[in-house]
């Protein structure tokens, strides 16, 4: 198992360092960080190169590479223009746990920046992944269970709606049904956007009340997927002998179906799981723009749109890492999970 | 639906005992049970019927007729559908926006397919180092979820292409930058499949007899090899065609998407959440026509599965 | 035992999520103290005023800085930490422009309580021109040639030119010595200091209290402050970053103050008994014309440069789509100030259609293969291309410019790309920097309140070797001329006179068409009282604004 590990983790390594080279040859040439420096105006001139000269943004963009990977500190920059190498740089680089600073809130790490942001994207995101595998698993298990009825045929219909709607068009419905409609009818309706009510404080009953759309889309969205396939891992689980045996020996339905058949059918539910969890370190780039959610996913945005490399490669790269890490980690859930499996 | 489908399967081999169908026939029919695929297919049609043949009804010129007086007006009899921003007629939009989606849809999956085969095919037929190296390079790509790749690259080739015309329709250089991006960014699942296919077709014995007679290992690939892995190709480009279809409306919607003056059913959709209370009508017809495309899609491509492979157990996604 | 292992998962994660959001919650606020909300729609990237020139940073700057003078709802400076505004009859500034004297008021303290004197000015100057501080723009501190204190209460500027815009430009902000400067010695530089971001130290009516990232930011009461207490006890800078959320929240109530709504909106808020207010704040939405020698032979045409004017509506646009809360203009300088920069003499374009058509058919551009779109003597169609940012008034403007000038005969080609791709530079073959398109629309001012812009400066056209230069429209040797003569004239009559003759000379030349006025639109609650806002200095008057139940 050890062994496994550690060649999972070596296989990674040239793995991560394609994506970084591919991703930072796309975003060094995704716009110009310092046009829009100027706020209202343009940049004047004279300040975008000193900028450029001083962040660096007028190197060769292997140099700016191989400083965001391993550092500046031991080369020298000229800092004042005279064309002379004079400052050492104070970069540490992505390899020593350094990812920059933001181009444009200067002086911020890119890691607080994002650390900022990752606890409001894990308290949205959570939730909704656990409701979304309760929900999921309840409605795959029932509509397994009583299959080609008019249950299971209605479920069926609706996560394949579900699974073809894109999640703006869930967000917008049901803001519009649920915050618009509902305040204009009189009943008690659903703040639309923002994580809490500013004049009620960032308090947890404030924090729920606005999750509760955010999570309702995700869950129309996700959970219609996952359903299907809960049904179908089910649908196999149940025809099998021991299940039949189970049966045979008498045991109520009820002990059957939690014991033994949802252990097995969920088992594989994990696999997709496992996949799904890097995306929540993102958030729903799209939820979270809709519902002006304060998370990772709008600060994607953001910084992509002023092109601020080491913010959005920070994101992205961390991103990686966890696609990589969850994968490892869900085999290795797997193979605990399931004793019939050995990793060598 | 897959148990469904079985359970047509099982009746079909029982039918087949009794008449030899040939296979197209057995395609045929297989589909023919999936209901839904049915039901898909006949909506499909609906759809492109009111894309293309919206247009004998509405001209371009009226689609992009702007008339500020009339700006944000709901519904009426002169406009079914509303007015947008600028007082555009909404209904003859969504014919030419829906042209452009469905363009988008079926292009960005060609270029899809081509980018997937190729690489699958490559990596599967050749093996060893270039295998290493194809499949590192699509574990990459896998490794980035789809979307952020979108948005960085929709932003590295924005405004890198001018507006062209085609078929004396001008469009967006944007419709390009977004048909390329969203094919080089979906290909990676077709690759996956096209590999494993030729690892294992490569082996068989047609194949070693093409190689004893001295075939080109061109002509292996694409005449031999490739015909007979053309059913998962076919079920996986219909599903991309949905998927297509939503990265195009995430995109624009986000804003990085397709630019005005082209106008699709994802651009007319962006911002829309300003308009929720005061005009609602500005995203809920171009949201509705992109649900029904992309479920009649699914239905369809789920209908195909079940027809091109009665054993295939690859579930949607 | 597995399925104690997955209730185990599935008890963990449950706990993981409580205690996060245990972490985010707060004690609830106090219910008795008057606290001001204002919805805010981008988060500032830094509350040093020198890290960024953000819109909605500078617009902060009056609740927790101080600027050296401040201006008024008129956009008249007023003295704020001087004890006068330097001028010539005063001794303030000699008589050759090249000196400049800033008196202090000796009762200026930060907020706490150590006095501001000339030694922060000399500080906030050296750390602007230390190339390792990284600052956003050194301008105009590089126009000095060095500061001098003779003693704690005096700031003498020297220059080497005169420089007329000093006035609406030096001293936004004052950065505190005794906080900052021995972060400088030990680390080097300031771009790290935790003071950009939490600047506890400041000298406005309210002191930084809490930022939380993509939440708010709060500022409360300066208990320090010399000009006496304010009356709101807090100021809470909520961020709604989008439209929508911002206009709920101010219909709801929960935002008192909000700016730069989407227009579509404004008349839903006005109903909701929202006041809305007008300010200027010297910006237009203009169509550049590119003059250069790249440019499609139209947009070199003067007579084209005039039919364009003459075709395009813009009444009907600043009436439906700017809903009529501006007005159109006529140059790029502000003529609701009382600076009185713009000509007199300039008689508006009017919208006449007929006579564009009259104007080009006499100028040779005539629709020789009948398509609709005229050509000149060479058969080249009369294409004009269109390039602006992404976002929703200017493309609804293109599609309705595109129409109104195709019924004249000029086809507008329209582009839009993101503006840090359309304002990128020439070495990455942006749009603007070579060029590639006739006209280009974006909202700009000049240095305001102050007229001076070195937009059309010959030396700042775009090339190889000045990769960044912004004149992306043409050098034009008269108005450089005009536009360098200005900068150095120290009599504002003189001034005033050079700026009719450039206004006039740039509409006669139709260099550019300004759309219409571009406002910043506050949006108020009638509950906050006593509100006035300056164009330049928005909350100038903070401290006097109130909260009315």
């Amino acid at each position: 198992m050890t062994r496994y590990i550690i060649r999972r983790i070596l296989q990674a390594i040239p793995l991560l360092f394609i994506i970084s080279v591919l991703l930072f040859v796309l975003m060094i040439n995704t716009g110009d960080p310092l046009a829009t420096m100027g706020g209202r105006k343009a940049t004047r001139p004279e300040d975008r190169a000193r900028l450029a000269r001083q962040l660096g943004l007028d190197q060769p963009i292997y140099k700016q590479y191989i400083y965001w990977l391993i550092g500046n500190d031991w080369a020298l920059i000229d800092m004042d223009g005279d064309g002379i190498l004079e400052t050492p740089g104070s970069r540490l680089g992505v390899l020593r746990g350094d990812f920059g600073n933001s181009l444009i809130s200067r002086g911020k790490a890119v890691i607080e920046i994002i650390w900022d942001r990752l606890p409001n994207t894990l308290i949205l995101m959570i939730p909704a992944e656990i409701i979304v595998i309760i929900v999921s698993l309840i409605v795959g298990i029932y509509s397994a269970l009583r299959q080609y009825s008019l249950i299971d045929h209605t479920v069926t219909a609706l996560s394949f709606i579900g699974y073809s709607m894109p999640i703006f068009f869930v967000a917008l419905v049901s803001m519009y049904i649920f915050g618009v409609n509902f305040k204009r009818w009189g009943l008690p309706y659903l703040p639309t956007v923002g994580m809490f009510d500013p004049k009620m404080g960032k308090t947890t009953v404030q924090i729920i009340w606005h999750m509760i759309l955010p999570i309702f889309s995700m869950t129309v969205i996700t959970a219609a997927g996952y359903s299907r396939f809960v049904r179908s891992q089910m649908l196999e689980v149940i025809s099998e002998d021991y299940i039949r045996t189970a049966r045979s020996k008498g045991l109520p339905q009820r002990l059957v179906i939690s014991r033994h058949a949802l252990k097995n059918a969920a088992l594989p539910l994990v696999t997709i799981v496992g996949l799904d969890v890097p995306l929540l370190l993102a958030g729903a780039v799209v939820t979270e723009t809709i519902f002006a959610w304060p998370g990772m996913g709008r600060l994607f945005i953001d910084h992509l749109s002023r092109s601020d490399t080491p913010v959005v490669m920070g994101i992205l790269m961390m991103i990686s890492v966890a696609v990589v890490f969850s994968q490892l980690i869900t085999d290795i859930i797997y193979a605990w999970l399931d004793p019939r499996i050995r990793y060598t | 639906m897959a148990a469904l489908a079985e359970a047509d399967v099982i009746r079909l081999q029982e039918e087949l005992k009794a008449k030899p169908l040939t296979p197209g026939q057995l395609i045929k029919l297989r589909f023919l049970r999936h209901k839904m695929a049915v039901l898909g297919a006949i909506m499909l049609l609906v759809l492109i019927l009111y894309a293309f043949g919206g247009a004998l009804v509405y001209s371009e010129a009226e689609a992009n007729f702007t008339d500020t007086k009339i700006r944000l007006n709901p519904p009426s009899a002169e406009h079914p559908f509303g007015t947008d921003t600028v007082g555009r007629d909404i209904l003859a939009r969504t014919i030419y926006g829906g042209q452009i989606s469905l363009l988008i849809g079926l292009s960005a999956v060609v270029v899809e397919v081509i980018v997937g085969v190729l690489i699958g095919a490559i990596a599967g037929y050749y093996g060893g180092w270039i295998d290493g190296l194809l499949m590192r390079f699509t574990e990459a790509m896998f490794n980035i979820p789809q979307l952020f790749l979108l948005l960085v690259m929709a932003k590295f080739f924005g405004g890198k292409i001018p507006t062209i015309t085609f078929l004396n329709r001008e469009f967006s250089g944007s419709v390009i930058v977004i048909i390329v991006i969203i094919g080089i960014t979906s290909w990676m699942y077709l690759a996956r499949i096209v590999r494993a296919n030729f690892l294992s077709l490569k082996e068989r014995e047609f194949v070693l007899a093409a190689h004893t007679t001295g075939t080109s290992n061109l002509s292996i690939i694409f005449n031999h090899i490739l015909p007979n892995s053309i059913a998962p190709i076919i079920v996986s480009g219909t599903l991309s065609v949905a998927n297509a279809i939503i990265s195009e409306a995430y995109i624009s919607f986000l804003g990085l998407g397709v630019q005005p003056p082209t106008a699709t059913w994802g651009n007319m959709l962006e911002g829309a959440y300003n308009y929720i209370e005061t005009a609602p009508w500005l995203w809920i017809s171009p949201g509705i026509l992109i649900v029904l495309t992309v479920l009649s899609i699914n239905f369809v491509g789920d209908g195909l599965r079940d027809a091109l492979d009665p054993h295939a157990i690859v579930e949607a996604k | 035992m597995k399925q104690k292992r997955f209730y185990r998962i599935v008890t963990v994660l449950t706990v993981l999520a409580l205690t996060l959001s245990a972490f985010a919650s707060l004690a609830g606020a106090q219910e008795a103290a008057k606290v001001a909300t204002f919805a805010w729609t981008q988060e500032p990237d830094s509350l040093n005023p020198f890290y960024t020139d953000m819109w909605f940073a500078t617009l902060m700057h009056q609740v927790y800085l101080c600027w050296a003078w401040q201006f008024d709802d008129q956009a008249v400076a007023y003295p704020h930490l001087v004890t006068e505004l330097p001028s010539v009859e005063n001794g303030g500034v000699s008589e050759d422009g090249l000196t400049i004297t800033l008196n202090l008021r000796d009762d200026i303290t930060w907020s706490d309580g150590e006095p501001i004197t000339s030694a922060d000015f000399q500080f906030t100057y050296d750390m602007v021109m230390t190339d390792a501080n990284t600052v956003n723009s050194q301008y105009p501190y590089d126009y000095l040639d060095s500061v001098e204190t003779p003693n704690d209460l005096t700031v003498v500027m020297n220059f080497a030119e005169p420089f007329a815009p000093w006035l609406a430009n030096f001293w936004r902000g004052i950065l505190p010595k005794h906080i900052l400067e021995p972060i400088f010695e030990s680390e080097g530089s300031l771009i790290e200091a935790e003071w950009n971001e939490a600047p506890t130290v400041g000298c406005g009516p309210y002191v930084f209290d809490e930022w939380e990232s993509g939440s708010y930011i709060r500022f409360v009461k300066n208990q320090n402050y010399w000009l006496g207490e304010a009356n709101i006890d807090e100021i809470f800078f909520q961020f709604v970053p989008d439209d929508a959320a911002q206009t709920a929240a101010l219909i709801a109530g929960d935002a008192d103050l909000g700016t730069f709504p989407p227009l579509s909106d404004v008349p839903v808020m006005q109903n909701a008994g929202i006041n809305v207010l007008s300010v200027n704040g010297g910006y237009s939405e203009i169509w550049f014309f590119n003059f250069r020698d790249m440019a499609s032979p139209g947009a070199k045409d003067i007579n084209v440069r005039k039919a364009v004017t003459m075709a395009l509506d813009r009444n009907a646009i600043v009436d439906d789509l700017m809903l009529g809360l501006t007005q159109t203009g006529e140059t790029m300088w502000d003529p609701l100030t009382a600076y009185g920069y713009v000509s007199p003499d300039i008689t508006p374009w009017e919208y006449d259609p007929d006579g564009a058509r009259q104007l080009l058919e006499d100028s040779g551009w005539i629709d020789r293969d009948g398509d609709g779109i005229r050509e000149d003597a060479d058969g080249n169609p009369l294409t004009l291309y269109h390039g602006t940012t992404i976002r929703e008034i200017r493309q609804d403007i293109q599609a309705v410019a595109q129409q109104q000038l195709l019924q004249v005969g000029i086809d507008l080609q329209i582009m839009s790309e993101d503006s840090d791709i359309f304002f990128g530079s020439y070495s990455d073959g942006a749009s603007c920097a070579t060029g590639s398109v006739d006209v280009m629309e974006w909202s700009d001012a000049p240095f305001f309140p102050d007229p001076d812009t070195d937009y059309w400066l010959c030396d700042q056209v775009p090339n190889d070797e000045n990769p960044w230069g912004y004149n992306y429209f043409g050098c034009d040797e008269t108005l450089d001329a005009l536009f360098r003569s200005q900068l150095v004239e120290t009599d504002p009559t003189a001034r005033t006179e050079i700026f009719h003759d450039i206004t006039q000379y740039m509409h006669d030349q139709v260099y550019l068409i300004p759309l219409y006025i571009d406002p910043d639109i506050w949006l108020i609650n009638p509950r906050l009282t006593n509100v006035t806002i300056s164009g330049v200095t928005p909350f100038y008057s903070i401290m006097s604004w109130d909260i009315t139940e």
